[in-house]
């Protein structure tokens, strides 16, 4: 009796009570037009605990609508509906979508980093074209290459782009110098003729568009792919015969299991990485300095903070927004039992912006004392800091301590590129501003495509 | 490299307008009924389905052209946008039925908030065990003996016709036009639940209500919560009666007014399981499944069978000459237009189906719409044909009906979970319309009072679920 007594009084502290619905009657309609506001019956205090006690674990989910999750407003910017996830329905069950939405810091990469539980489908399992080729990233002679070439080029590629605009005095930095950075660099790794280049960019981009829902761009994405077999099979052929030190002639003269490689390999090995991280990152830490004055003239003035920089947009404006992960077998987490094969949306940018990591997680400051400047991952915690998360370059690297015989992982050489480029663009251009009058924004140009900056325009002083 | 930038560029630009990731900007346009708007085709000319279109006012509409597609070019549809699959021609549907094993009813699926834990979400053993314990009451010989009931509860509803206030009946010139939706459909099969799970009348309101938030809120809908509390107040009071009937039962009674059998709620107290009895909670989680599986379904069914053979005077005819036909109606009423679209299922292993690789636990949906509307079984199937040679209409069985060219249609599903509520739904829906065709003289509907589709041209299709409001003008004399 008492114990009933007690969960009353409870019960009354609870949120959405038939009494106070009641008090201040608001007419909900029901299907059929039906008027469905509680009317005059009362539970018994238990039950109505319990009610608010699914509540509270997000079975009930009143704060949002399943459909601002895939709405134009959510493409533009997703920060204000993750944050009412992350707040509120910590694990929130998508019936549209059929997933679960991953928000906060300590989950995510505890959903990331377990791989018992959880596995990453690749591109190629979207495509449905599991059996086309075989994914050699994890190769050291191909790892290698690319960290080499990366290293070799990454100065030169940003001096000759830069070169191309500095005498015009203005310029759209998200796309004269982010978007074709990356492009140009990975078309140097592979030691493309330089005829090539505008062609192959295209090929690739289409491929790393179309391996999402939308299925015109499906299909001009699996017309890309076998473009770019084509392209590579002669190149292939020729850098067999005749090795040089580029990716496309480790690919060929790679040892691997199940015979010789082919050209069908190579495009699925660069399916699978990606060029987003290192975009994306340029073009919106260039978008956030650029907007954030105070915060350029500090990096200016001492150019070790380019690095930085990097970092903390990263955290701020991570280009890519989230990753997807499946559920091995069935297995309880956050309160939830998740279904075998249930999908889990680990939302990086919910995660980089939660307030029980970062103290105004909303503000961008370069070099904040509470984001781990050393180990960016994730999942490591060098100073017993978090790192901003950041997906979309490959697989995450198992142990911070990097043995002798392996390159430094992707995220490091990337991280490195990015601040190298960025140096050189920040001492190329004397008195770098946004135009006059302009009012750049980041934005998906598609559903869970990258969040990034399409236009940057720029002026400063020509040399 | 000009050719990168100009590309980058054109890529920024022609996507600049569409943030076009949703449907409710009403981007697909609205189609002439039977025709799917065009969403790209592949090289070989194969359409290409965008799956926004699933959100979209368009589909909404008339779903069956894109059923159609999917049918002739994807019979596995993989939805990458909504995570799942789509499985639409009829022979697949009901071999994925069949097998229980393989394919799962969800647990913890999306209305298990509010409807409990109920059969729909077991499988195997535990499921038939279940379901048999309460099946029982819904058919044979206890079904039988409550066809009086059902009589009387639908001339009851007529009588009050006149009572009804003027938003839903109105009369002028020896001319009644009513909705039959708000005036008896939507409330009859409720009433019928009320009394053959044995109810006192004076919960009916309560009940009518408790099942309207009960429906609103599955899903996972914003008013997820109305729906859960409703269920709370629901088993709040089952679980008092239960509690007085363990104690108390209470009896049914035949047309003559004799005692003719305890009611379902004083059964089931008395219903053992390895000689434990069934907990309040398994009775009133089951109770809550009949509520809200009987209140929807037997409504569409009602107001489609009228909406449709009102449209289709020569039938109409056919069946005023010969009551039996009624069956017929109900049964082709389900494969043309069925209330219930689907039921989603996942599967226990790794399987490939038509070329397509499924993982084990993707969820599947197995659309019954599409099955029904398969003309790989019948022919010419939008049409509307109660003398449909191909369709069987006869005695319900759990096993489906396939031979001799005829095949029933699949609004009950077939298999292990063919809808236990099938047979009184049957005899609510044929007992009701027998008794609404007495009392409605020459009825037509009444064009000018009837829901405009959204393009304000005709009147609402009878696509997914059933038309909401119903107006039919009937002479008085």
């Amino acid at each position: 009796m008492s114990t009933t007594e007690t969960t009353r009084t409870v019960s009354g502290t609870g949120t959405s009570q038939p009494a106070t619905a009641a008090a201040t009657p608001k007419i909900t309609y029901g299907r059929n037009g039906v008027p469905i506001t509680p009317g005059g019956v009362k539970g018994h205090g238990f039950r109505t605990y319990e009610v608010h006690q699914r509540e509270r674990l997000g079975e009930s989910t009143a704060k949002i609508k399943a459909g601002q999750l895939i709405s134009p407003e959510f493409v533009r910017n997703p920060y204000p509906f993750l944050e009412i996830l992350r707040e509120n329905y910590p694990a929130y069950r998508d019936w549209l979508e059929n997933s679960y939405w991953i928000t906060q810091y300590n989950d995510v990469t505890s959903i990331f980093t377990d791989d018992a539980n959880f596995e990453t489908r690749p591109k190629r399992w979207f495509y449905g074209i599991e059996s086309y080729g075989r994914d050699l990233r994890q190769e050291l002679p191909v790892l290698f290459a690319q960290a080499k070439g990366i290293d070799d080029n990454a100065a030169a590629v940003a001096e000759e782009i830069i070169a191309d605009f500095s005498g015009n005095g203005r310029a759209n930095l998200a796309i004269d110098f982010a978007g074709r950075y990356a492009l140009e660099l990975l078309a140097r790794v592979l030691d493309l003729p330089k005829a090539d280049i505008g062609l192959f960019s295209q090929r690739y981009w289409r491929m790393q568009r179309g391996f999402n829902w939308e299925p015109n761009a499906e299909q001009d994405g699996l017309a890309a792919i076998r473009e770019l077999t084509e392209y590579f099979r002669p190149l292939l052929a020729a850098r067999r015969a005749n090795p040089g030190s580029d990716l496309i002639s480790a690919v060929a003269m790679l040892d691997a299991d199940g015979g010789e490689t082919t050209a069908e390999d190579l495009v699925i090995t660069l399916l699978e990485q990606d060029h987003e991280t290192l975009h994306g990152a340029l073009s919106n830490m260039l978008f956030l300095l650029l907007t954030h004055p105070e915060q350029l003239d500090r990096v200016m003035a001492e150019r070790r903070l380019v690095k930085f920089a990097y970092l903390e947009t990263l955290r701020h404006s991570t280009p890519v927004l989230s990753a997807r992960r499946f559920a091995r077998h069935e297995v309880e987490r956050f309160g939830k039992l998740i279904p075998e094969g249930g999908m889990m949306i680990c939302s990086a940018a919910a995660a980089n912006r939660d307030p029980r990591q970062y103290k105004d997680p909303d503000v961008f400051v370069v070099g904040r004392k509470d984001l781990c400047q050393r180990e960016p991952r994730g999942q490591y915690r060098a100073d017993g800091l978090p790192a901003g998360i950041a997906f979309g370059l490959g697989a995450p690297t198992k142990h911070p301590a990097v043995p002798e015989d392996r390159p430094r992982s992707l995220y490091a050489i990337t991280r490195d590129t990015a601040t190298t480029a960025a140096s050189i663009l920040l001492d190329s251009l004397p008195n770098l501003r946004l135009q006059a009058g302009a009012k750049p924004e980041l934005r998906s140009l598609r559903l869970w495509e990258m969040h990034t900056c399409w236009n940057l325009p720029v002026e400063f002083d020509a040399r | 490299m000009e050719s990168i930038t100009s590309f980058l560029n054109t890529i920024a630009d022609t996507d600049t307008d569409s943030g076009s990731s949703n449907a409710d900007t009403g981007q697909f346009p609205l189609m002439p009924l039977g025709q799917a708007c065009d969403m790209g085709h592949a090289p070989d000319g194969t359409p290409l389905i965008d799956p926004r279109i699933f959100n979209s006012p368009e589909f909404f509409r008339n779903p069956y052209p894109y059923y159609r597609i999917m049918r002739d070019h994807y019979p596995v549809f993989f939805d990458k946008l909504h995570n799942c699959y789509y499985v639409t021609r009829y022979d697949d549907i009901t071999t994925c039925y069949f097998d229980d094993e393989g394919f799962n009813t969800i647990p913890k699926g999306s209305s298990s908030g509010v409807l409990g834990n109920t059969q729909l979400e077991l499988s195997g053993v535990e499921h038939r065990r279940r379901r048999n314990l309460y099946g029982q009451h819904l058919v044979g010989k206890s079904l039988d003996n409550r066809m009086h009931a059902i009589e009387s509860i639908a001339k009851e509803m007529i009588d009050d016709w006149d009572t009804l206030d003027e938003s839903i009946v109105q009369d002028s010139n020896g001319v009644r036009t009513i909705d039959i939706a708000r005036a008896f459909a939507n409330e009859f099969p409720i009433r019928v639940v009320c009394d053959v799970l044995g109810f006192p009348k004076e919960s009916r309101k309560n009940f009518y209500f408790w099942y309207n938030s009960m429906m609103s809120g599955l899903g996972g809908s914003e008013t997820h919560h109305i729906g859960l509390e409703a269920r709370q107040h629901l088993e709040d009071y089952v679980e008092t009666l239960v509690e007085e009937r363990r104690v108390r039962p209470t009896y049914l009674y035949d047309a003559a007014g004799n005692p003719s059998g305890k009611d379902i709620i004083s059964k089931l107290c008395e219903t053992q399981i390895d000689g434990d009895y069934l907990s309040t909670e398994e009775i009133t989680s089951n109770i809550a499944l009949v509520v809200g599986g009987g209140g929807e379904t037997t409504r569409g069914a009602i107001l489609n069978m009228w909406y449709l053979l009102l449209q289709h005077p020569n039938q109409f005819q056919a069946v005023s000459e010969d009551e039996t036909l009624w069956d017929a109606v109900f049964h082709e009423t389900l494969r043309n237009s069925s209330p219930i679209g689907g039921q989603p299922r996942h599967n226990s292993f790794d399987i490939e189906l038509h070329g397509v690789k499924i993982p084990a636990g993707s969820l599947i949906n197995m659309v019954d719409f599409s099955a029904n509307h398969d003309d790989r079984i019948f022919n010419d199937p939008e049409g509307f044909n109660i003398f449909r040679p191909d369709l069987y209409s006869g005695k319900l069985l759990r096993s489906g009906y396939r031979k001799e060219g005829k095949c029933s249609h699949m609004a009950f599903g077939v298999g292990p979970h063919l809808c236990p509520g099938a047979w009184i739904s049957h005899q609510e829906a044929v007992i009701g319309s027998k008794i609404l065709w007495r009392y409605l003289k020459n009825p037509r509907i009444n064009v000018a009072k009837m829901p405009k589709d959204i393009d304000g041209q005709s009147l609402a299709p009878i696509g997914l679920m059933s038309v909401k409001n119903l107006w039919i003008d009937y002479d008085l004399n």
